[in-house]
């Protein structure tokens, strides 16, 4: 068990105190693929932001391997425990491919391009100048730059055609069974929510563990 | 990756925004550094006037002591008592109406006395010192005095005037720039028996220097002594020296500077002098007040003096700096002070534009305040090359400012003398004291504390608006980039 979330209240302060998330407990193992879904609004982007340590719950704790990840501050949590991909790419646009890369971590950017099927021609260039598949695989690769054991994704696929978002899915589950990390994507998608090896539904602020994907 | 490296990333391949920032702070260097050269050749060229100018203390006779003085000697002669006793002659007169009593003072009574101003002039902290007798007025002998055609010269004495100086050049008519040499030189205090005449007298006379001019007491032009001066120098005036008295004697052509002696010998007064006033001149103008403290306190008998500042045109010149100075100092603030809002409101719109940046190097963990020192880096790096564009073109736009600033000055002074023409009493006609220009220099120190300046201004408003990253929850950035 890498993350595990302990009783988790969660409401927004701007909406008359909204309860988004209602003492919600899951555990998430390495190795493993695991989807969000829900209808908009049902805070699926809000539990993924406390996951990433972007925010913190209003009751509960959310444990990285046994520890709560206040102790060591979130901005560690976020620098060493977990790694984002976002459905806009959110690459730093006046660097390269290769660059924003490094930005994740130490590993080796260009191994990892080569590893998301990013051509070498294309690793110097501007980021700006790749098309949305490819920015979102060096996103992808980004992720993977850090030691990171939690790749967390928000609706990856969101903005990318069908054959594309089946290379990204393949690599996500790629990184999730070849690489051992623990992957949890937010997604709207049917498809990529069937492909997960948990699917997990928020509805009025429970998480509810599904086999089949249910809108 | 370092944030160095991202900064200079950045730098570069965001023109746009490099290029802003660095017109902003490249005006605002070259502004600050012409300001900064202004007040400083202002101070500079202030300095220079005041040593050269020279400030000094006058000594002069106490015009209220005299008469006390006269008095004490009357009371110790004795009521109607006819004699002379400390220069102070007492005469009996027996007119139609009755007696009367005629009171007169020599030389011996009026001069100042030489053992004071010794004793002044041994102040460690007077560089030099001159005495100047009395206006004394000399019969020409070989020589004719300019006279007015059209003036009855029944009443005047028909004589010259002469001013003794022990060194011509600290005169107050030579201090306040009127009197300069045009040929010859001026006399020395190791001279004797020689003499300056002005042009017009020289012209009238068809003179030269080393021709010998006599004189001698006009009380009896047959049989008094003859003197003889040689002529050292010619000298010229900017505007006629105000007459001591009226007639023709006193006017200014007829004026003659002699050694400190000759005015005694002249009027058949050897030996006993008259001498008027003694200048005191300062070693270091910086400590004026401090000297004159110190000269209170010799030895002398106050009550008979009056000790005077005497700072010649300082005031008049030091106007005029201070003017360019205040300027300058005012240009100084006000670009500084709109640099700080400039700069504010560019950081502004810089945190505005990197909200996503800024949102994207949160999620990978990177803390606030690293994001705010990439930002502050690459302020640094681009204010740095603009401040070096401006530390080149600086000396060039400094001289165009500063004259700009001087002109400002002048026209300003013209306009006010246009005003007060006719409303405001001069008890003479000013000379013509205003500043033409100024040599300006951009030292070292000027180019440190620009630099200075303008880092603390970017660190300054990238620290406020750095309040607007610091204040901001990562998840509200996370959500606006979902």
């Amino acid at each position: 068990m890498i993350l595990n979330v302990k009783n988790v209240d969660y409401a927004y302060q701007s909406q008359k105190k909204k309860q988004i998330l209602k003492d919600v407990s899951i555990k998430f193992e390495e190795k493993r693929f695991y989807t969000i879904v829900g209808q908009s609004g049902a805070g699926k982007t809000t539990f993924l932001s406390l996951l990433a340590g972007l925010d913190t719950p209003v009751k509960g704790k959310i444990y990285y391997n046994g520890e709560d990840i206040r102790i060591k501050g979130l901005n560690y949590h976020r620098k060493h425990h977990i790694s984002l991909v976002f459905q806009n790419y959110n690459l730093i646009d006046y660097l390269n491919a290769e660059e924003n890369v490094r930005l994740g971590g130490d590993r080796n950017p260009k191994a990892l391009l080569e590893a998301v099927n990013i051509p070498c021609e294309y690793w110097k260039r501007n980021v700006l100048q790749l098309s949305g598949g490819q920015q979102q695989r060096v996103a992808i690769a980004r992720a993977l730059a850090s030691e990171a054991k939690v790749l967390l994704a928000d609706e990856p696929t969101g903005n990318l055609d069908e054959n594309t978002a089946d290379e990204i899915l393949a690599l996500l589950k790629q990184t999730a069974h070849e690489l051992g990390k623990c992957v949890i994507v937010v997604t709207h998608s049917k498809h990529l929510a069937e492909e997960a090896d948990e699917i997990i539904q928020i509805k009025d602020g429970n998480l509810i563990f599904q086999t089949d994907y249910k809108d | 990756m370092n944030s160095f490296e991202l900064a200079v990333r950045s730098v570069v391949r965001k023109p746009v925004k490099s290029m802003l920032l660095f017109l902003i702070v490249f005006t605002i260097s070259l502004f600050l550094l012409s300001g900064m050269a202004s007040k400083d050749a202002s101070i500079a060229t202030q300095d220079k006037a005041r040593q050269a100018i020279g400030a000094g203390f006058l000594l002069a006779e106490n015009e209220a002591n005299r008469h006390i003085r006269i008095d004490e000697v009357l009371n110790r002669l004795g009521k109607n008592t006819e004699g002379s006793l400390d220069g102070v002659h007492v005469e009996k007169m027996e007119l139609a109406g009755g007696t009367s009593w005629g009171i007169s003072t020599d030389n011996s009574f009026e001069t100042l006395q030489m053992a004071d101003i010794e004793k002044i002039a041994s102040v460690p902290e007077i560089s030099d010192y001159n005495i100047t007798t009395a206006v004394t007025a000399v019969n020409p002998v070989n020589f004719s005095r300019i006279e007015d055609d059209d003036t009855d010269q029944s009443s005047d004495m028909g004589g010259v005037s002469l001013i003794g100086n022990k060194k011509m050049e600290m005169d107050s008519n030579v201090l306040s720039g009127n009197v300069t040499i045009k040929e010859g030189r001026m006399i020395q205090a190791e001279d004797s028996d020689v003499c300056v005449i002005s042009k017009e007298l020289a012209e009238k006379n068809h003179l030269s220097l080393g021709d010998r001019l006599t004189f001698n007491d006009y009380h009896d032009r047959e049989h008094s002594t003859v003197c003889e001066a040689s002529i050292v120098g010619i000298y010229e005036v900017k505007q006629k020296m105000t007459p001591y008295m009226s007639g023709d004697t006193y006017r200014s052509e007829n004026v003659i500077f002699t050694d400190l002696d000759f005015p005694e010998k002249a009027e058949g007064n050897k030996g006993n002098p008259l001498y008027e006033k003694a200048y005191f001149k300062v070693r270091d103008v910086d400590q004026y007040d401090s000297v004159k403290e110190i000269i209170r306190k010799v030895e002398i008998d106050w009550e008979r003096y009056d000790l005077i500042d005497h700072n010649g045109n300082l005031d008049i010149m030091s106007s005029n700096f201070n003017d360019l100075e205040k300027s300058s100092q005012i240009l100084i603030f006000v670009v500084l002070g709109s640099s700080c809002v400039i700069l504010i409101l560019v950081f502004l719109f810089w945190m505005k534009n990197r909200g996503k940046e800024i949102g994207i190097f949160l999620a990978l963990g990177t803390p606030k305040i690293k994001i705010l020192g990439q930002i502050l880096l690459e302020a640094m790096l681009i204010a740095t090359m603009a401040m070096l564009l401006s530390f080149a073109l600086a000396p060039g736009v400094s001289k165009v400012a500063a004259n700009y600033l001087v002109e400002q000055q002048v026209q300003q002074e013209k306009e006010q003398d246009l005003l007060d023409e006719g409303k405001v009493a001069k008890p003479f006609e000013e000379l013509e004291q205003t500043v033409t220009g100024v040599t300006v220099d951009v030292s070292l120190q000027m180019l440190l504390f620009d630099s200075i300046c303008i880092s603390i201004l970017i660190i300054f408003s990238v620290g406020v608006c750095g309040i607007l990253v610091i204040r901001r929850n990562p998840k509200d950035i996370f959500s606006e980039m979902s």
